[in-house]
């Protein structure tokens, strides 16, 4: 019972520092990670093994680490080190085309192809950023796309502020259609062993369906803006696609390393090589490609985000190993009554309106053993769980600008460019197309899984 | 050519610091950068001004924001990075002004010509000025003093490493009840005439 108290004590505070943002969140998880180890497993519990299988660094020497054997299987609970080290391979991945000029080239070579007219833009950069959203973190994603948008809006003079909220959006929906899309996914993949094209044949599914919806609503919305507006300017000029790019030899190889990326991934079930192992090859493979800028790759990486996955996977493990989440699982049980309707319209909007205002990286990690244990106890079928859960995490962060890392990184983008994005203004064209978005979802699994 | 000159003036609420302000700026023949700058920049980014000034000199709301890869949500603070990066522009340029708050007194302390000073003043002093200015009660004066030096204070001390009034950080601290507008004024140009 003391042991429990505490696990949930050190979730709390370490939310509340997340939340308040006075340390910086991996200081957080870290901290309260120690604190888990020492208070809960070493003096609470007496279990110095517990704090060995917490830290888990055993799962590197295991088989399954690296290559997946038959049906997936699921990671024991501490660090899920298959998930760290396959963002990490991710970013350098990321940085090596990012530095070759790999997004800001496939912007500008797609607003080319569409003659630089206002509305073939817009369409074409939601699909892009959806399509990108798939294989690349989200951040990164609208990093780029928010860039070129406000270069391309003052060219032909429109706000760009409906186009990057579309952008937002549909990389968020992006997201949620892979395994690698959305950190969630990737802890939920990674825990519950499922495969890249599991995910496809179900959240992307939903995903797809959900962005016809989306783009329907934001093109109804942007034409509406562009009429207010009147005829938009011809420029005399645009920006060239070739000028994005620094060396053509570092784009090459980093359009073939992502091409390389791509088909693994699509093709991981079949290969064995497990998520964990792609990671880790690409970013071998971008090193090595490029030797010079090697270090340097090495140095942008973001550790402060592995070290706060650290700390975290610590901090819901304490919770976990002291029966807190089972407890949490009873909780929602009880008001479903084992309806499993009610249990997937539960999971869904808990987990669309929690990801709306925190973090939704902790939540996912938090409610991936309350579903398996909702699942062996319930007997609902723990695959449904996870996709609702993948869903509601994934798309409930688009409706606040504080939900997702990209709707964060697309405001802050369009405001430091003199078009400010506030509460209100961002709610206000967002909430609506989340609430219709997390419906389809709710449809779709009650009409192909229920 | 006339050297380069900065001041900067941090002042409580009700304290006559931007009267301050306005008196060097004129006795100097400098520009004053208080509510223009805003108003500049609104109009260089096409913001409308009023929506811009919601979210002037505020500080922003940690349970409102989030913060990712330096990247914020927060107008409030883009905003606020944008003045300051405004305010750099103008120094880089070899302009002299006058600039009243926005943590300039930090954001310019790079600058060997910068002169900072923090204009306070005593509760009762300020609280008849306050009342006469916008025409309040004396409890509606004590509220809105409060009120405005709290979000003063919070908007400065979270960009800036020292606190918000801490006589460390100025070159000079002057209480403007025991001198008047005038004597502040005075005293802050005998400081400016001295460090040349």
């Amino acid at each position: 019972m003391v042991a429990q108290v505490i696990a949930i004590e050190l979730f709390l505070i370490m939310f509340g520092i997340i939340i308040s943002e006075k340390i910086e969140r991996q200081w957080a998880s870290l901290g309260c990670g120690l604190l888990m180890l020492i208070i809960v497993f070493g003096i609470c519990m007496h279990s110095p093994q517990a704090i060995w299988n917490i830290i888990n660094v055993k799962e590197f020497a295991t088989k399954a680490f690296w290559i997946a054997h038959g049906e997936g299987g699921e990671a024991s609970a501490g660090v899920n080190w298959a998930t760290i080290s396959f963002i990490f391979g991710m970013m350098i991945m990321v940085e090596g085309m990012g530095r070759a000029g790999f997004f800001r080239w496939l912007c500008l070579r797609i607003a080319k192809s569409v003659k630089y007219k206002t509305l073939p833009i817009f369409i074409t950069f939601m699909i892009m950023s959806f399509a990108l959203a798939m294989f690349i973190d989200s951040i990164t994603v609208i990093l780029f796309l928010a860039a070129v948008t406000v270069e391309l809006a003052g060219v032909l003079g429109f706000s760009p502020v409906s186009m990057i909220l579309a952008e937002i959006f549909c990389a968020n929906l992006g997201g949620s259609a892979t395994m690698c899309g959305d950190p969630p996914n990737i802890i939920i993949g990674t825990s519950l062993g499922y495969s890249f094209s599991d995910f496809v044949k179900n959240t992307g599914v939903m995903a797809v369906v959900a962005l016809v919806f989306t783009m329907l609503y934001y093109f109804l919305y942007f034409n509406r803006q562009l009429k207010k507006k009147g005829k938009t300017e011809i420029a005399a000029s645009y920006p060239e696609p070739s000028s994005a790019i620094s060396s053509k030899k570092d784009f090459m190889i980093s359009c073939l390393i992502f091409a390389c990326t791509v088909a693994l991934l699509v093709t991981h079930s079949m290969t064995g090589l497990t998520v964990a192992t792609i990671g880790l090859f690409v970013a071998a493979l971008t090193l090595l490609a490029s030797p010079r800028h090697a270090w340097e790759l090495l140095r942008k990486v973001d550790y402060k985000t592995l070290l706060f996955f650290i700390g975290l996977f610590i901090v819901v493990g304490g919770l976990e190993r002291t029966g807190v989440l089972e407890a949490m699982a009873g909780v929602i049980s009880g008001i479903c009554g084992n309806n499993a309707y009610v249990m997937v319209a539960v999971i869904l909007w808990l987990s669309a309106i929690a990801s709306a205002f925190v973090d939704n990286i902790p939540f996912a990690a938090t409610m991936i053993p309350v579903i398996k244990t909702l699942a062996e106890t319930t007997g609902m079928d723990l695959n449904v769980l996870a996709w609702t859960l993948a869903c509601g995490t994934d798309i409930g962060g688009s409706a606040t600008p504080i939900g997702a890392s990209a709707n964060v990184v697309g405001v802050s983008i369009a405001s430091q460019n003199g078009h400010l994005i506030g509460w209100g203004r961002y709610c206000k064209v967002t909430v609506p197309i989340t609430i219709v978005t997390i419906f389809i979802c709710m449809i779709c699994i009650y009409l192909r899984y229920l | 050519m006339e050297k380069q000159l900065i001041v900067s003036i941090g002042r409580e609420f009700g304290s006559g610091g931007h009267e301050v302000a306005e008196l060097i700026a004129k006795k100097l023949g400098i520009s004053l950068i208080d509510d223009r700058l805003l108003y500049d920049l609104a109009n260089e980014n096409n913001i409308p001004y009023e929506d811009a000034k919601k979210y002037d000199e505020r500080p922003k709301n940690p349970f409102l924001s989030r913060t990712v890869a330096g990247f914020s949500s927060a107008v409030e603070e883009n905003l606020a990075k944008m003045q300051f990066k405004y305010l750099k522009k103008l120094a880089e340029k070899g302009e002299s002004f006058v600039v009243v708050g926005r943590c300039s007194e930090h954001v310019l302390k790079d600058y060997p010509c910068m002169v900072s000073a923090f204009v306070l003043g005593n509760v009762e002093t300020k609280c008849e000025r306050v009342m006469k200015k916008y025409q309040l009660s004396e409890s509606e004066a004590r509220k809105l003093m409060k009120k405005k030096d709290y979000t003063r204070k919070n908007y400065h001390n979270y960009y800036c490493e020292g606190k918000w009034g801490d006589s460390r950080n100025y070159d000079m601290c002057v209480n403007s009840s025991n001198i008047g507008v005038e004597g502040t004024v005075e005293v802050i140009l005998k400081f400016i005439e001295r460090k040349k």
